[in-house]
């Protein structure tokens, strides 16, 4: 009997006690999944977040400016590849880091500043530096700096400008000449005076209609395209031009030795085009050499290209104008210009009758040794449209050093 | 001692940070008095001088730098040399940088005068070569780079070739009544300040073989004069 209660007090504990554990593991389990649940929300928040930041990063990285984020005391957090250069420079750039640096650290404390830093390189740069707080409801967030490279976009401005104070310079020039040599004619009465002033006139008048010319065949260039293309033998463009350089040369006894070699020279060209381009080339030879010196004009061929070279022994070309002597009236040394009677577009012409024709030109100049100008046009070789097979050269009465004779000396 | 360490490299690469620095604002000085010199632009030969300010400054707190972490460091073997090389570096650069502003006061003594196109382009050239070689001695240091340093002095011989090019450019254009005597004496001074720029870089040179190797330049003339007081003490100076 006691036996049998004490069996039913033991089965009764026993049911008491797995009731309480079944229930603590219920209430066990639910507190797994929810821990579960939560860790699961976390990570996937946590995922979102990295991705988000991974998304923002990769975009900084692609930007074409530099970006240089920091936080609140100013130490660099972030730097994108186009602002890392600076970060890592030795020379010229460091001082652009230096700049970051100090802006940054203002922008760290609440104020947006920027500031120009023009390199002298070489390669000569301008670089715009503006940073600004990074804030929001009162939090603040650090500082951002951008490093943008204004060096083109300041070229272009310079440009316009000079082009507009260019052009109207220049045709005030000889306008101001002719205005006053025809006050100065109305009055005269003596016939000889009169006709000497006329003659006047009439050089200023030259003067100015050549520029006019200029202006034209520039604008006539830049906005073709070289279309009317033929197949055109570069030997006769350059006889050609040297025809019409001679009497110049002629006055300065600069002799010009032209080495035209037998050989396949054609181009599919615009020959009027062509033509200009050599003849401002030789031009600017004769124009920027000394009396008595020598200039060279060869013609060769190179891999699937016409080269034609035209070198001289003048006054030279500083680096830092090499590169701005093709824009429209960009000139060396504005001072000497005048006499030498320059207004500054032939270089203009030559690069875009290139650009047209799917060349380029280009220049190496030292200063006191001379310059040598090449024009690079791609080889044409279908048969001859308009030319004869030789090429006629001119009779100039200068020394033609080697005709064509395969010599490329 | 692991954080105290960690520290101190991290003033070692700032300071190195600051002697690049310095070298930029040389090299960024050098052609700017050539431009102003070569185009007669005295706005721009100011500017020059009112900058060296900058890089007086920057040398100044540079050199505080150096003494401080001496004084509370007390680094030793590589490290001791880096922050001499760096004192010495220091004075190297800023001396380099008064010879530009020596070369844009230059251009306001010789002011008007026309130079023909061999000085100009000896001018130029010299500008370029000096800048050239500072450039070269940085990149030495930073890439603690011994045989590119100890290349400078023959690197060097080219702008001490063009430097006496110029003296006889600028002789000829005296005798030839191209330019006064007032303006051949500068220019000639000009020619010698590019020069010294060059030396200078020549001496950075030096102290990163130093810094490298623990190498002084001066040992071997300081062994020549041991050997002799040695076979020939009291006397006198044989050479």
């Amino acid at each position: 009997m006691i036996a049998g209660l004490v069996a039913l007090a033991v089965a009764a504990g026993l049911a008491v006690v797995g009731a309480v554990a079944w229930q603590r593991h219920r209430h066990f389990a639910g507190v797994a999944e929810d821990r579960r649940r939560n860790d699961e929300w976390h990570r996937r928040h946590e995922g979102e977040v990295v991705e988000s930041e991974t998304r923002l990063r990769l975009s900084l990285d692609a930007a074409k400016q530099g970006v240089v984020v920091a936080d609140a005391s100013g130490a660099v957090l972030y730097r994108n590849p186009c602002a890392r250069p600076f970060a890592e420079a030795r020379h010229g750039e460091a001082l652009v880091e230096a700049v970051v640096a100090e802006l940054l650290a203002e922008a760290a404390r609440g104020q947006a500043v920027e500031r120009e830093v023009e390199l002298y390189g070489p390669p000569r740069r301008i670089l715009f530096v503006s940073a600004r707080p990074l804030r929001r409801d009162g939090r603040d967030y650090g500082a951002v700096a951008l490093i943008d490279d204004i060096t083109e976009s300041q070229r272009l401005d310079a440009m316009r400008r000079d082009f507009i104070s260019n052009i109207s310079h220049e045709l005030r020039t000889p306008m101001g000449a002719l205005s006053l040599l025809a006050e100065t004619l109305a009055g005269e009465t003596d016939p000889e005076v009169a006709s000497r002033l006329a003659c006047r006139v009439q050089v200023e008048a030259i003067r100015l209609s050549g520029i006019l010319d200029d202006l034209l065949e520039l604008s006539r260039i830049e906005s073709s395209d070289a279309s009317e293309r033929s197949v055109v033998d570069v030997r006769n463009v350059v006889a050609d031009a040297l025809s019409r350089v001679g009497p110049a040369a002629e006055e300065k006894r600069i002799s010009i030795e032209a080495s035209l070699p037998v050989l396949d020279l054609r181009v599919r060209a615009d020959r009027r085009q062509l033509a200009s381009a050599v003849f401002n080339l030789l031009d600017n030879a004769v124009k920027y050499s000394e009396a008595d010196h020598q200039v060279r004009v060869a013609a060769a061929r190179r891999g699937g290209c016409v080269e034609v070279e035209v070198s001289d022994r003048g006054y030279g070309i500083p680096l830092r104008h090499q590169k701005r002597i093709f824009e429209r009236f960009y000139q060396v040394d504005r001072s000497r210009e005048r006499t030498r009677g320059g207004v500054g577009l032939g270089l203009a012409i030559v690069r875009h009758v290139a650009a047209n024709h799917g060349g380029e030109v280009k220049v190496e100049s030292t200063v006191g040794e001379g310059s040598s100008f090449t024009l690079v046009l791609p080889a044409g070789n279908e048969p001859l449209a308009d030319e004869g097979d030789e090429p006629e050269l001119p009779e100039t009465g200068q020394p033609r050093g080697q005709q064509p004779v395969g010599a490329t000396a | 001692m692991g954080e105290l360490r960690r520290s101190f490299h991290e003033e070692l690469d700032e300071i190195q940070a600051g002697i690049v620095r310095m070298a930029a604002l040389v090299t960024e000085a050098v052609p700017r008095a050539t431009e102003s010199l070569l185009e007669s632009n005295l706005e721009l030969a100011q500017q020059i001088i009112s900058a060296d300010d900058q890089l007086n400054d920057l040398s100044m707190l540079l050199e505080e730098r150096c003494h401080h972490v001496l004084a509370l460091q007390a680094p030793m073997a590589g490290d001791l040399r880096a922050l001499s090389t760096a004192l010495r570096l220091n004075a190297e650069l800023e001396r380099s940088g008064d010879l530009a502003v020596n070369i844009a006061k230059a251009t306001r003594r010789i002011y008007g005068t026309h130079y023909d196109a061999t000085l100009r382009g000896l001018l130029a050239r010299m500008s370029e070569e000096a800048c050239r070689l500072v450039r070269l001695s940085i990149d030495a240091y930073v890439d603690r780079n011994a045989g590119l340093a100890a290349a400078l002095g023959d690197i060097d011989d080219q702008l001490d070739n063009l430097n006496r090019e110029c003296a006889q450019a600028v002789f000829q254009a005296h005798s030839t009544g191209a330019i006064d005597l007032q303006a051949a004496v500068q220019i000639c001074l000009i020619s010698r300040y590019y020069e010294r720029i060059g030396d200078h870089a020549v001496n950075i040179g030096e102290r990163v073989v130093y810094m490298v190797t623990g190498w002084l330049p001066e040992y071997t003339g300081s062994a020549r004069l041991q050997i002799r007081e040695h076979s020939n003490p009291g006397g006198p100076d044989e050479g």
